[in-house]
């Protein structure tokens, strides 16, 4: 029991760095650093409050299992996404910004400074 | 197994788990996996029917270009559903779901599997995304092909909502009986049957279980984003609401790549098991073939963007895609040596069972082959979309799994039922599937690598030859299968009663259960003193498995 | 789980000790739980390919999300988590009140996490900000994100996250009524509690989907 409350604890404890940490701007170091202290934070959970850590180790394998697929399915498909278009024979436009100029609205043209214009090239 | 006595049959009299409880709800509502593998089973067999007969339909209506019986709507329906059915509701849950839960735990020496609640739970659910199929058909519409692509399918009728639900609860089906057999065989092997005693039916299981359970509910949240892209229009895989066609390709191939080995990793389990007992030969390098099963499982995560080459994905992501898809060949490659070296210098006996894994074996390598040539991104680039896809598919999954299906079918046949069949009939069915099978989709192969591009309703006249050609082949292949069929219902009322161990097989439903087997499979608890495959410890020393089918190798 | 209770009235036939059903179930559980993680994975892989494409408009639009919220939400949540485990502590230790009156905190917990969540989701739909076409933000918080190319995207994908965590939640609040009625009907000791074990794996997936939902949609 001594040790859930611990374990309790130092998931509050965690939960209020995230937030500071996310007032503050770190720049590059943003997502990086939430995502470590959720890591950090499932890790608790899941070796205390789950119990993994005293459990069968097959349960541990299946569970590494899960994130390894998932990494998979995540990395995998940005080999795709984060590199469309590398043999330049795509058009860099699309249908939503084709859309966009046909109608030719005043919409489009109010934020094209902010995101539209920048939104597409990175396709 | 050291105590190689089955169980006498005093026959008539013997309580088996088909005659202990009779009335209609003792079935609907069995926890015996036995009972439910045989639900599985019936359920199946009329979705192979009714899919088949739409196969047919298909090939009468490419006979000749143009209009031949159905319009053109009507034809993309047709494939559409023919290919729904067939992969949801037929091969993905047909050797695992039929075989899977009748064999697999007998041959564990376990009473049943360690969920049969989950199990039969399993079946209905099935059978809700079944309905939901049927409904949607009923509504019409669908004609997406069974691949569902955006942004055609989310802008389809409503009945495209019945479908992607149907799917989404299907899955659900293939994830529990997943979960079920990975728990059953990690905790109810009987005393004695270590990973390395497994027979290599229960290591595919057990391959194709993860898979399912990694794999399929992807397909159930990509289901889920095509049902909400369609009703509320979420954009995530619309490109006119400022989403990703391709990401949904992605999604999609997450399963349905995988699936595939869900298809074909349980056949060749089966495959393994027919080689042993009748080339009375232990298998060989049986380590090999039961991780390459793992390995093939695991591998095939890594491979799914081969079917996008042409979709417009980044090159670095086809060339990664097409340098693993190469690697396939590797563990696939293993099975088939093996396969080959199991029958040299056994004692091959050409019983229909194995026939029928000859022809698997000559079939399957043909689909390896090709998909090996479709996994060369440039060759691709030329043959993506033609019939030599249509034809590869086939040769793997129907070729494949079917044909390894039948087969197994034949083989637990008598343990299943409890009668023999007619051997000269089986040949007979197997022989007009072989060629029946060959000449209707080799010739796709050739159609393919002339151009013809697959689902297309209408065709130019200098491809009419080789289509008629096809659909003759589909009616041989249509012959065989009902001969099939007629084998197995003429050996249920009129086949002769079958002894326990008809083939001389060595794993625990052949020696220690009786044909049929009684209701709780085992009258004790069986312990495993050796392999699967030790064939020998019942060829000198037991006089049941001796007295046994053994004839010499017959010409076939 | 004592070799003493081999005879024990929920040892289903099948199984020969109660040791190996625990197992059985538990190994299940935690399969059935990656299935869990692999489902909502298509939801993560979605909203990394959108950020990675449109990084500026997901940094904006985090927020719009009330980080207060969220926060508060994320502890009632962790909150929830402890009591699941403190329940799962006292049947060990045969406690069936502790049981009963921790499975009914997490109930509350549970409660107040979606009452927040509705809190949030009303707010956002009377400013017009719909998952997918209905998108069309309007009022002083949202209306200028009205014409931010790929805000719908992001508002999409906050609400299908959410949205089926929150079926999740409210699953588990289902289920942890019928624990709190069988365990005051006293079905539960240390000699038997899976279904209090099993549940509770389920509710703490729940929660650490959560813990990586609330920094990537509130915080970044």
């Amino acid at each position: 029991m001594r040790t859930l409350v611990g374990v309790f604890s130092g998931l509050i404890v965690l939960t209020i760095l995230t937030v500071v940490t996310s007032r503050i701007d770190l720049g590059i170091l943003n997502v990086p650093l939430a995502l470590t202290i959720a890591i950090g934070k499932a890790s608790l959970v899941v070796l205390f409050f789950m119990a993994l850590k005293w459990d069968n180790r097959v349960n541990g394998i299946v569970l590494l299992l899960g994130v390894l697929f998932v990494s998979i399915f995540l990395i995998f498909t940005l080999f795709d996404t984060a590199f469309r278009g590398d043999l330049s024979n795509v058009d860099d436009t699309t249908i939503m910004d084709m859309e966009r100029e046909m109608t030719g609205g005043d919409a489009a043209a109010d934020h094209s400074e902010d995101g539209s214009a920048a939104a597409p090239a990175d396709h | 197994m050291s105590v190689a006595t089955a169980t006498t049959e005093i026959p008539g009299k013997q309580v088996t788990y088909l005659n202990h409880e009779k009335s209609i709800k003792s079935w609907l509502l069995t926890l015996d996996h036995k009972r439910i593998g045989l639900l599985y089973m019936s359920t199946i067999v009329v979705v192979f029917l009714a899919a088949g007969i739409l196969a047919l339909l298909v090939r009468i209506e490419l006979m000749s270009p143009g209009r031949t019986i159905v319009d053109a709507q009507t034809y993309n329906q047709f494939f559409s559903l023919h290919g729904i059915l067939m992969v949801f509701l037929f091969i993905v849950p047909s050797v695992p779901a039929i075989l899977g839960n009748f064999i697999m735990p007998i041959q564990l020496g376990a009473i049943d599997v360690a969920f049969p609640r989950l199990n039969l739970a399993s079946y209905y659910i099935y059978m809700v995304g079944g309905v939901l199929v049927v409904a949607a058909m009923l509504l019409g519409q669908i004609d997406t092909g069974w691949t569902f692509y955006t942004p055609y399918s989310s802008r389809l009728g409503a009945p495209i909502i019945f479908m992607t639900l149907a799917i989404f609860i299907a899955g659900f089906s293939s994830i529990l009986t997943g979960i079920n057999f990975i728990v059953t065989i990690h905790k109810m092997r009987a005393p004695g049957l270590t990973w390395n005693r497994l027979p290599l039916f229960v290591w595919s299981i057990y391959a194709t279980s993860i898979v399912q359970v990694l794999a399929t509910p992807v397909i159930g949240i990509t289901m889920l984003l095509l049902l909400l892209e369609k009703t509320l229009g979420i954009g995530i895989f619309d490109p006119a609401l400022g989403g990703d066609p391709i990401l949904f390709q992605h999604f999609f191939w997450f399963y349905s790549h995988p699936a595939v080995y869900i298809m074909i990793l349980p056949a060749f389990g089966i495959i393994s098991d027919l080689m042993g007992t009748f080339s009375r030969h232990e298998v060989m390098g049986y380590k090999f073939v039961a991780l390459s099963s793992v390995a093939i499982a695991f591998l095939g995560f890594l491979v799914w963007g081969h079917h996008m080459f042409v979709s417009g994905q980044s090159a670095v992501s086809s060339i990664v895609f097409s340098l693993i898809t190469y690697l396939i060949g590797i563990p696939t490659g293993v099975k088939v040596i093996n396969w080959v070296g199991t029958m040299y210098k056994g004692s091959v006996s050409l019983k229909t069972p194995m026939l029928y894994a000859l022809s698997f074996l000559f079939l399957f390598s043909i689909g390896g082959f090709t998909g090996v040539m479709l996994g060369v991104l440039g060759v691709d680039i030329h043959l993506h979309d033609t019939y030599f896809v249509v034809a590869h598919f086939h040769y793997v999954m129907m070729g494949g799994t079917v044909v390894a299906l039948i087969g197994g079918l034949h083989y637990w046949w008598p343990k299943i039922t409890g009668k023999m069949y007619n051997e000269t009939a089986g040949r007979i069915a197997c022989a007009l599937i072989f060629i029946g099978f060959n000449v209707t989709f080799f010739t796709q192969f050739v159609l393919g690598t002339k151009g013809m591009p697959r689902r297309y309703y209408d065709y130019q006249p200098q491809y009419a030859d080789l289509h008629a050609l096809s659909t003759y082949g589909s009616w041989i292949l249509a012959a065989g299968l009902f001969l099939v069929l007629f084998t197995f219902i003429h050996s249920l009322m009129r086949g002769a009663a079958a002894p326990s161990n008809p083939w001389g097989g060595a794993s625990l439903e052949w020696t220690h259960t009786s044909s049929p087997p009684s209701p709780h499979n085992f009258d004790e608890q069986p312990i495993v003193t050796h392999g699967p495959y030790d064939y020998h410890h019942y060829y000198h020393g037991d006089g049941q498995s001796a007295e046994a089918e053994l004839a010499p190798p017959s010409k076939a | 789980m004592s070799t003493a209770s081999a005879h024990h009235p929920k040892l289903q036939h099948h199984f020969v000790s109660m040791d190996q059903q625990f197992d059985a179930s538990k190994l299940g559980m935690w399969l059935f739980l990656i299935t869990e993680i692999l489902l909502f994975s298509g939801m993560f892989v979605a909203y990394t390919v959108y950020r990675v494409w449109h990084p500026e408009v997901f940094e904006a639009l985090s927020g719009a999300l009330d980080w207060r919220l969220g926060g508060v939400n994320t502890l009632v949540l962790l909150a929830s988590s402890f009591t699941v485990a403190a329940s799962i502590h006292h049947i060990q230790n045969d406690n069936r009140k502790g049981l009963v009156r921790n499975v009914i905190l997490t109930i509350i917990f549970a409660g107040v996490f979606m009452f927040i969540k509705y809190l949030e989701y009303s707010g956002k739909f009377s400013h017009g900000v719909f998952p997918g076409e209905a998108y069309a933000p309007f009022g002083d918080h949202y209306g200028h994100y009205a014409d931010v190319p790929y805000a719908p995207q992001f508002f999409s994908i906050y609400f299908v996250m959410t949205g089926i965590h929150g079926v999740h939640v409210l699953v588990g609040m289902g289920i942890f009524a019928w624990l709190a009625f069988r365990g005051a009907r006293g079905d539960f000791s240390s000699e038997y509690y899976t279904p209090v074990e099993l549940s509770g794996l389920y509710w703490h997936l729940v929660d650490i989907i959560w813990i990586f939902l609330f920094p990537l949609l509130y915080l970044i």
